[in-house]
């Protein structure tokens, strides 16, 4: 106890150099835990799960993938056609679509990406919002409701009420883009995502997305669009397991029904982690080169303060073995100081992170691939510290070691 | 408000250039090394008796700006590989409100009666051998299984694919030539008795997708091939369960087209459903001629809307992954920098206050306070300079990798190119600005509380 009452002494002796050290452990770990936030979201999305997970059917070769309208209702009963075959658990099927509110000024800000849905099915099917807070899921489930009543209803992702500047309740009207061009879609706007994952998605009732389709072909003198019936881009599935997936998958590769296209089932992992091949350098650089170098630059921050620490009491040290501290006392309140100072300036900066960037700040813009933003999740409040204190033990291992050895009489002998 | 930052940086460093900077700082040094009359020994003495300290700082500096080189490096790569793709006299044409190739849809009418435009206020398009210089493509991305893929890599790709009618001509109007084999032929496909289906798609490779699919080979047919890096003339892959046949290398490192597979247009719009064009590339005269006959297409054009744009400008605006990447690193560098700031401010505020005494006795031998202030700037500038020049040094040793990365306009589409690391005077310039700025920030507090200090109670 009087050893950590000293060590907690010590940290504010020289107050200056202890904050210095504090500021550099906290700019640090603060890059890492940004770091590592977007890698925690990547792992995830791209870890094969073993129970409860999502299958995706999309079009075998092509990119994007078009498979036929028709093709929605047998796969989403996993194309089963015999007695012994089973279904999953729960689908959804997602039509894109791409528009822009100012055709004749397209920016960044003014396309917006869409998935026309079963609208019920956003509660059980999109990752992320079948476990909101029990307040967020009432609210979604308002605005659902309200796309199932209305089918002109869209609900917009924070970024694009920003964007377009506009609330729940005003109407906006969409001009189709490249393959979509002839579609425009009236919209009202009836909901918004929480913030975070979906912040760049819109959502509108697929039923109106079809009639839109007739309705071309009602204005055109009969002639389809040249999306044809080929507006169904994914069929989500969920399944109990591995097993089942594998079974599934069998039935739907398996099927004469899906030939022209032809159709691919895969899990959702294996989907998104070809879909990411593109920045596996990038996030190579990130995990193995930015992070680990922002680490080694707090253990050199931190060995080089408590060094100077050690060098400038090498008088009070020699007085504590002399007062019958152990060399190995000597050792650990040297490290405690070190610990003190990085695991707790790791813990401030993870926690302040944690609330500034969530809260204030909606999350981390960082576009990569299909993800806009990336939250600091809940377990950044113990990388903190376990990066700070890491780097602290490691950095200060030295310092320590040459403290526990100083020689009473060199010392005594020196200021004689 | 990090943006506005960022962005006022940024534009002050364009409106008055990296280079331009640092030699105002290097001027200034110089300057301050003429008239601070502390010798200059005193100080590297100190460095170097505190060598443990100076190295540590220096080594933090050292990380920072090798790291910064890394990523400027890869941002270069990127600017360069989407700049140097395109010829400013070409016309490259889209369906009517795609911003991305992938997304466009153009009848084989359309083509044609652009292709064959001519009259007044039509720039003419450049011919060769009696041929129009009108390339004719359809573009899009397919899904390729990766066979035995190891633990961890994902078990398909996506492969860039361009169908041309005649690849000689689309080479021809992107300026594109090869660095091995030839093009492939007429038909497009060649008898292949070893073949499953007995015939095998003729292909080009890009250099970048001739290394990505070398890759799939096992061992044994590594070890037996006549270029164990990548596939070359003659080799085959599969793909869409068709047996595809190497007839030519892409010279096209320095471009987007690295990463593409040419094949004939009429065979692969048919495997994969893609029987319109996406894409017609149109040769002009000049810069000048390709910028009128956009502006034609656009306003005086009567026959289907379409989306002319020059093909640089395309190309071009496929780097605005890399000005995101850019931001990113900005915000990262500026992050960390403020870390080394600190952490120089702590060696210096340690270093002062163990050199209490000498500061008296300079000030007693007659040296004025501002030279102190010098003094003590001089050697935090010295220990950043140092570790500094180390850090561009062990970043520049990634000039020349190569890595994978997606370039994008926008939301969807977006290519995956590989693309080389590279390293150039600017960057160097660029770290050894900010590791000057790291030392001039990092020393200055330490350096006016030094020069603060009263003679007679600096030696009590």
């Amino acid at each position: 106890m009087k050893l950590l009452l000293m060590i907690a002494r010590n940290v504010r002796r020289n107050l200056l150099r202890s904050t210095l050290t504090a500021l550099v452990t906290m700019v640090l770990v603060f890059v890492v835990t940004l770091v590592w936030s977007i890698l925690r979201v990547l792992d995830y999305v791209t870890t094969e799960k073993a129970a409860n997970f999502r299958a995706m059917v999309t079009e075998r070769w092509s990119i994007p993938s078009r498979m036929l309208v028709s093709y929605a209702e047998t796969l989403s009963h996993g194309a089963a056609r015999n007695p012994d075959d089973i279904e999953p658990l729960d689908s959804m099927t997602w039509q894109f679509y791409v528009g822009t509110v100012d055709p004749g000024k397209l920016t960044r800000e003014s396309i917006l990406f869409c998935i026309a849905v079963e609208p019920a099915k956003v509660l059980t099917m999109m990752e992320g919002l079948d476990s909101l807070p029990p307040e967020e899921e009432v609210l979604l489930r308002r605005f659902v409701d309200e796309v199932e009543r209305n089918p002109q209803g869209v609900i917009l992702g924070r970024n694009h009420l920003r964007n377009l500047n506009k609330k729940i309740g005003e109407r906006i009207k969409l001009y189709g883009l490249g393959d979509f061009k002839g579609l425009d879609l009236e919209l009202e706007i009836v909901g918004a995502f929480p913030a975070g994952r979906y912040d760049t998605l819109a959502v509108f009732h697929r039923d109106y997305y079809n009639n839109t389709f007739d309705a071309y072909a009602r204005g055109h003198n009969g002639r389809q669009h040249r999306l044809g019936g080929r507006s169904l881009s994914i069929v989500w599935l969920k399944v109990a397991d591995m097993e089942s997936f594998r079974r599934i998958a069998w039935q739907i590769e398996t099927s004469p029904y899906y030939t022209a296209p032809a159709v691919k089932c895969e899990t959702a992992a294996s989907g998104f982690t070809s879909f990411l091949e593109g920045f596996r350098d990038l996030v190579w650089g990130m995990r193995w080169l930015l992070a680990p170098a922002c680490m080694f630059t707090v253990l050199l921050v931190i060995a080089n303060a408590i060094n100077i620490s050690v060098r400038e009491r090498r008088l009070e040290l020699a007085v504590l073995k002399v007062l019958g501290f152990r060399p190995s006392h000597i050792f650990f309140l040297v490290v405690g100081e070190s610990l003190l100072l990085g695991a707790g300036s790791g813990f401030a900066s993870a926690a302040g992170s944690y609330l500034l960037i969530n809260w204030g700040m909606g999350g981390i813009s960082f576009p990569l691939a299909f993800f806009d933003r990336f939250m600091i999740p809940v377990e950044a409040l113990w990388w903190g510290p376990a990066v700070g204190g890491l780097a602290a033990l490691l950095g200060s291992f030295l310092p320590a070691w040459s403290a526990q050895k100083v020689k009473v009489a060199e010392v005594f002998a020196k200021v004689a | 408000m990090i943006d506005a930052v960022l962005r006022t940086v940024r534009e002050a460093g364009q409106a008055l250039g990296v280079w331009t900077l640092l030699g105002i700082f290097l001027v200034a040094i110089a300057g301050l090394l003429l008239i601070g009359r502390v010798p200059l020994r005193y100080n590297f003495r100190n460095l170097s008796i505190r060598w443990r300290t100076t190295l540590l700082t220096s080594l933090a500096f050292t990380l920072v700006i090798a790291l910064l080189t890394v990523m400027l490096a890869f941002v270069n790569g990127m600017q360069r590989m989407t700049e140097s793709t395109g010829h400013p006299a070409n016309v490259l044409v889209l369906a009517d409100g795609s911003t991305d190739e992938a997304f466009s849809t153009l009848s084989p009418g359309d083509v044609l009666e652009i292709e064959n435009l001519q009259g007044i206020g039509v720039p003419p398009i450049v011919e060769e051998h009696g041929r129009r210089l009108a390339s004719r493509e359809t573009y899009m991305i397919v899904n390729q299984p990766v066979p035995d893929a190891p633990r961890g890599r994902p078990r398909r790709r996506f492969v860039q694919l361009r169908g041309c009618d005649d690849p000689w001509l689309t080479g021809r109007v992107h300026d594109i030539g090869l660095m091995a084999g030839d093009w492939f032929s007429y038909a497009g496909v060649r008898e292949m008795p070893q073949a499953a289906d007995e015939t095998a798609i003729e292909a080009v490779l890009g250099l970048g997708a001739a290394l990505e699919l070398g890759r799939d080979r096992s061992p044994e047919e590594i070890r037996s091939a006549r270029n164990p890096q990548r596939l070359d003339i003659g080799d085959t892959f599969q793909l869409a369960e068709r047996t595809w046949v190497v007839t030519g290398i892409l010279d096209s490192e320095t471009s987007t087209f690295n990463s593409e597979i040419w094949a004939k247009r009429s065979l692969v719009g048919q495997i994969f459903g893609k029987n319109t064009y996406t894409t017609l590339v149109i040769r002009l005269a000049s810069a000048a001629d390709a910028m009128r006959f956009k502006t034609y297409l656009l306003e005086e054009y009567r026959g289907t809307a379409v989306a002319p744009q020059l093909e640089t400008d395309y190309y071009e605006n496929l780097s605005e992954t890399s000005k995101q990447f850019l931001y990113a690193i900005g915000f990262i560098a500026v992050v960390m920098s403020v870390g080394g700031i600190f952490g120089v401010m702590n060696t210096m505020f340690a270093a002062i206050s163990q050199r209490v005494k000498d500061v008296g006795v300079l000030r007693l031998l007659g040296y004025a306070r501002w030279q102190i202030l010098v003094s003590f700037l001089l050697e935090s500038l010295a220990i950043a300079l140092v570790g500094g020049l180390l850090g561009c040094a062990l970043g520049s040793l990634c000039d020349g990798w190569t890595v994978t990365s997606v370039v994008s306009g926008g939301p969807g589409g977006g290519k995956s190119v590989v693309l080389r690391l590279i390293v150039d005077a600017d960057i160097w310039a660029t770290g050894l600005l900010l590791t000057l700025v790291m030392g001039l920030a990092g020393g200055l507090l330490p350096s006016i509380n030094a020069m603060r200090l009263r003679a007679l109670e600096a030696l009590r």
